[in-house]
């Protein structure tokens, strides 16, 4: 043992200083890099999961959302479609009313129209008469004019 | 003393400047009581290194890694991996990971410190031979007191460890088995071979015991050989052809201190995973497998 210790120069002193130095490293490693970032690992880890977690989620929700919307569209369409028919229906409606209506009118005006050419061309036929007889009498006024000229001559 | 290499240098005045790789570190300089070796100030250095990268580190510790910090957080993980491995268990290699990761580190700068040119320079000092050259740096492990250091506070922490896991009774009994032997009295009715199996047992406790020690010496003498040799081997190459031939040796030696840190951590972890695995519940838990297994 002795030539052991003597051939290595084996020193408990040496030993002691090299034991501190060690401690130094493992408290200075432990304090200052293994703690805080193991600290920072276990923080990101735990973010990842909880983003993987929420992304699961997420999609989830959105794989719920895309069938709600596919839901949604169909039966829309349908009401849409309904909703398409009932109009025309109601157009077709309306437009044969709208004809039926002008068409009403239509007759109304020109029987009117038709009376009231009918007053007009009686009154114009009247106005027409009287003219007439005026010029008539007017004529008949004058030749009897002359014809008293004539005698009187 | 043992002489590994000896490189002798004519100086200008006639005199020769011996170097020789000794097997233990030379001391640089001495105060009342003590005497600083050139491997402690490798050690110091290494130490110094270590404080300011953690301290880097530390200041610019990010959710978002820089260089340093990307390349920390991969050797840790790595590790941890490496240890989960070894443990078989996450809790277990979350207390034992910092220990083995220090160890890791410390070993492997003072390997490649080491390794370092600046080793060239030194003091010269009159020895009985004439001139001596003495390095201010040699590799920290290439002192067999670091290695030692090391491995008493492997071995001494694995046991405590154990201590803390188990239980202190458990552990006195793996070295003093005196459970081995109260069951001579307590199961001879059963099993009469108890009377020959009990000693047994008590016995390789006690080889137990010796192997601690063991273990002490398989450690810091497998750490201290490769580094030590490393060492020799570049002096070597230096001396047949210095600056050129030494430079894959390097490269190899790089790698060697790699490797023999990694040796060392990975080995601490094995005795303080051991030490902290209670064996008889493990074989009671083998048993009832084994009972499981036979009833169906």
């Amino acid at each position: 043992m002795d030539s052991i210790i003597s051939t290595f120069h084996i020193d408990w002193k040496i030993i002691i200083a090299q034991a501190i130095n060690f401690i130094i490293v493992f408290v200075v490693l432990y304090m200052f890099a293994l703690k805080p970032l193991g600290k920072l690992m276990a923080e990101r880890t735990e973010k990842i999961k909880k983003g993987l977690i929420d992304s699961k989620k997420a999609n989830g929700l959105l794989e719920k959302a895309g069938e709600e919307y596919k839901e949604n569209t169909i039966k829309l369409r349908k009401i849409s479609a309904d909703a398409q028919k009932e109009l025309q229906k109601d157009l077709e409606k309306l437009k044969i009313e709208n004809l039926e209506r002008i068409k009403k009118d239509n007759d109304e005006w020109n029987k009117k129209r038709i009376i009231q050419m009918e007053i007009d061309k009686k009154a114009i036929v009247e106005s027409a008469r009287k003219e007439i007889v005026d010029i008539a009498m007017k004529a008949t006024e004058k030749i009897l004019g002359s014809k008293k000229d004539l005698n009187n001559l | 003393m043992i002489e590994a290499k000896e490189i002798n240098v004519n100086t200008e005045t006639g005199g020769e400047i011996s170097y020789e790789t000794t097997l233990f570190a030379e001391p640089v300089f001495h105060t009342n009581n003590f005497t600083f070796t050139n491997a402690l100030v490798t050690s110091w250095l290494a130490v110094l290194i270590i404080i300011i990268l953690a301290v880097i580190l530390r200041k610019k510790l990010k959710e978002v890694p820089n260089v340093l910090q990307n390349v920390f957080e991969i050797v840790v993980e790595g590790a941890l991996d490496l240890c989960d491995q070894v443990t078989n268990n996450r809790s277990l290699s979350v207390i034992v990971f910092p220990i083995a990761i220090s160890v890791f580190f410390f070993i492997l700068i003072n390997n490649w410190l080491g390794l370092l040119p600046i080793g060239g320079l030194g003091l010269l000092e009159k020895g009985e031979h004439g001139l001596a050259f003495i390095p201010f740096l040699r590799g920290g492990t290439a002192d067999v007191n670091t290695t030692i250091a090391l491995a008493i506070m492997a071995v001494i922490g694995a046991n405590l460890f154990g201590i803390f896991s188990i239980g202190i009774w458990k552990i006195f009994n793996k070295y003093v088995n005196l459970k081995a032997l109260g069951q001579i009295f307590t199961k001879i009715k059963k099993d009469k071979t108890i009377i020959i199996v009990a000693p047994i047992t008590f016995f390789v406790g006690l080889l137990e015991l010796v192997g601690e020690f063991a273990k002490i010496a398989s450690l810091s003498f497998r750490l201290f050989g490769n580094v030590f040799a490393g060492e020799v081997l570049l002096a070597s190459m230096a001396a047949i052809f210095a600056y050129i031939l030494p430079i894959p040796f390097v490269f190899l030696e790089i790698l060697v201190g790699v490797i023999q840190a990694l040796i060392f951590s990975m080995l601490l972890v094995v005795y303080f995973t051991i030490s902290a695995t209670d064996h008889d519940a493990h074989d009671e838990h083998e048993k009832h497998e084994e009972n499981v297994v036979v009833s169906v």
